[in-house]
């Protein structure tokens, strides 16, 4: 489904701020499957959905989903096969655009756009029905600007938009980090409904242990842009948050022994 | 032609410099400074054209479509040559400079004779009255050719603005202005954002040139120093029609453009007429928009303090 080869990618090569975001990391999901990336601050979580999501070409190695190489592939051309939801609500919708614009918009991701009318009553009535699943009461909003809107409001919207047309795979990047609990647990569940009934393959970076251990069927575990553990089968069934802190525990410790004792047991480690 | 009536001739054929720089300056966020050099280019076409006895609609269009061209190259140098915007806008402005004077082949193109536009609008508002020659509109004493060059005018900007307004709510025209509101979202969704950019800027001017087409019929000639200034005429158009409708409903946005060029033009008119020194028009104006765009921010300021 998705597989990832040895790909690479580093942030402003040969100077002082060189850093190196993505080291050399493989890694390959099956369709269906619901992989969640955890890892610290700054360990290439983000640059890696960045990576398949098109937002930057990688340096070295390859990407293909669903059986197409899209390593050259531009960011708007990969849309056709990925929907995505972005950490900041502010990120996912056009602020003064409608809600029925928006989600209009949403209907055609990566299908041309031509002279055709956007909002037909079909499509109205359409949204109508897939908001009113939301219960949040904007199926009456439809004509209000998206950006009157709560965050927790638009990362709904986000979501319904990422998932309008079945996306081959699905990139949220910490969707609920920006939000209030409440509203972080109404995206966390409406996303496990959606994901759930359209049998979605996605891919999910998220800050809080309790949604790791809660969702989805793998767990990856990034450290300074590589991947350090990767929980599937039984193992991942058994894990639990104290486990995956004490995971957490484990680099900080490694972190205060010198550079080069740290490199050595990472090479053994790894 | 009255003052008035030539105030607000004027304001509907700059309109559609107003709807250009509504697309560039609001839709994209786009600092376009082509305009100064697009609206000459549409003048300069459209008044050789007509010299050569080419038929005005014709002559017309070809000053819209070379407008569009400028606007697509400077939308290039910035989306594919990674250029700054104002940059980009500054070089294919200054480029066009040379481009309009060739086109031209002098710096002034008088049309003298040359059938146009309104002198077909005055031919064929002549066969439908006949009798005087001074008709009374609303109370407004008004020549009976003024009367159809202005009904002319009006009725092409309406088309042309109703036209907008359609292509703004298509698939394409949607995107274009997700494009301004949020590339990032809009990429995600797999529209190309350059392209919507480049498209954009032809779009624009493509307008501002088909305003300077007009201009060129209007006034009876074309000078290579008339985009001059025309930025900010334009700017000040849209912040007047902004605050005229209040709203950021696109149908009303686009209507606002269009009053506020006219009612820029009345106004100007009025304050040349008080006595204003046209040579202080220019920085009358810059003053203006100037005041504009940062008083909403210093009143905001006051209230917030105020409620402290
Ligand atoms: N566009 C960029 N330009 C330069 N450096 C970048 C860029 N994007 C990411 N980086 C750097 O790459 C490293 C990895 O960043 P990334 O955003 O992938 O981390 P993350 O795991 O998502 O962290 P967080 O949990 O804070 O979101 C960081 O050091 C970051 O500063
Ligand atoms: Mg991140």
């Amino acid at each position: 489904m998705l597989e990832i080869k040895n790909i690479s990618k580093t942030f402003h090569p040969h100077s002082v701020n060189e850093v190196r975001a993505l080291q050399d990391v493989s890694f390959s999901m099956q369709k269906g499957s619901f992989v969640i990336i955890i890892g610290t601050n700054g360990s290439g979580k983000s640059t890696m959905l960045n990576a398949v999501a098109g937002t930057f070409l990688v340096d070295t190695g390859r990407i293909t989903l669903s059986n197409t190489d899209i390593t050259r592939w531009p960011e708007h051309r990969r849309a056709t096969l990925i929907g995505r939801v972005f950490q900041n609500p502010f990120s996912g919708t056009a602020p003064t655009m409608s809600i029925a614009e928006n989600l209009a918009l949403a209907s055609r991701r990566g299908l041309p756009r031509g002279l055709g009318w956007n909002l037909n009553k079909d499509l109205m009535d359409q949204m109508r029905g897939r908001i009113r699943t939301l219960n949040m009461g904007l199926e009456d909003r439809l004509n209000n600007a998206i950006g009157s809107l709560s965050g927790g409001q638009r990362q709904a919207l986000t979501l319904l938009m990422a998932s309008w047309l079945k996306p081959e795979l699905l990139l949220l990047d910490e969707h609920t980090a920006a939000l209030d609990p409440k509203s972080a647990d109404q995206v966390i569940q409406l996303s496990h409904e959606i994901i759930t009934r359209d049998n979605l393959t996605v891919l999910m970076v998220t800050h809080s242990m309790q949604q790791a251990v809660n969702l989805g069927d793998r767990i990856i575990m990034m450290h300074r842009g590589k991947l350090l553990h990767d929980l599937t089968g039984a193992e991942r069934k058994r894990v639990r948050v104290d486990d995956l802190l004490s995971r957490f525990e484990e680099i900080r410790r490694k972190e205060l022994l010198d550079p080069a004792a740290a490199a050595m047991l990472q090479r053994n480690y790894i | 032609m009255n003052l008035l009536t030539s105030a607000f001739a004027l304001g509907l054929i700059l309109s559609l410099l107003a709807l250009g720089v509504y697309i560039s300056f609001r839709i994209f966020h786009f600092p376009d400074i082509t305009t100064e050099g697009s609206i000459t280019l549409g003048a300069a076409i459209c008044a050789v054209m007509l010299v050569k006895g080419i038929h005005p609609i014709i002559a017309t269009v070809a000053g819209f479509v070379g407008g569009g061209l400028a606007g697509a190259t400077t939308g290039v140098l910035h989306t594919k040559f990674k250029l700054h915007g104002l940059l980009s806008g500054i070089l294919v402005m200054t480029a066009l400079y040379s481009v309009n004077l060739h086109v031209m082949g002098k710096s002034n193109v008088p049309l003298l004779s040359a059938r146009t536009l309104p002198s077909i609008a005055e031919e064929i508002g002549a066969k439908f009255v006949k009798t005087s020659t001074r008709l009374n509109f609303l109370g407004w004493e008004l020549n009976q050719q003024d009367f159809f060059v202005v009904g002319a005018s009006f009725l092409f900007v309406t088309v042309v603005s109703v036209l907008l307004y359609f292509f703004f709510r298509t698939n394409l025209g949607t995107a274009m202005r997700a494009t301004g509101d949020n590339p990032q979202m809009i990429r995600a969704l797999g529209a190309n954002v350059d392209g919507m950019i480049i498209l954009g800027l032809a779009l624009s001017n493509g307008l501002i040139a088909l305003s300077g087409a007009l201009l060129a019929q209007y006034q009876g000639f074309a000078d290579v120093q008339m985009g001059i200034g025309m930025v900010v005429w334009g700017l000040a158009s849209v912040i007047i029609g902004e605050a005229l409708v209040g709203s950021q409903s696109l149908g009303l946005l686009i209507t606002g453009a269009i009053m506020g060029s006219i009612l820029f033009r009345l106004l100007v008119a009025i304050a040349l007429r008080w006595g204003l020194n046209p040579n202080d028009l220019k920085l009358i104006t810059a003053l203006f928009v100037f005041a504009a765009l940062i008083l909403p921010n210093l009143l905001r300021g006051k209230m917030r303090k105020a409620v402290k």
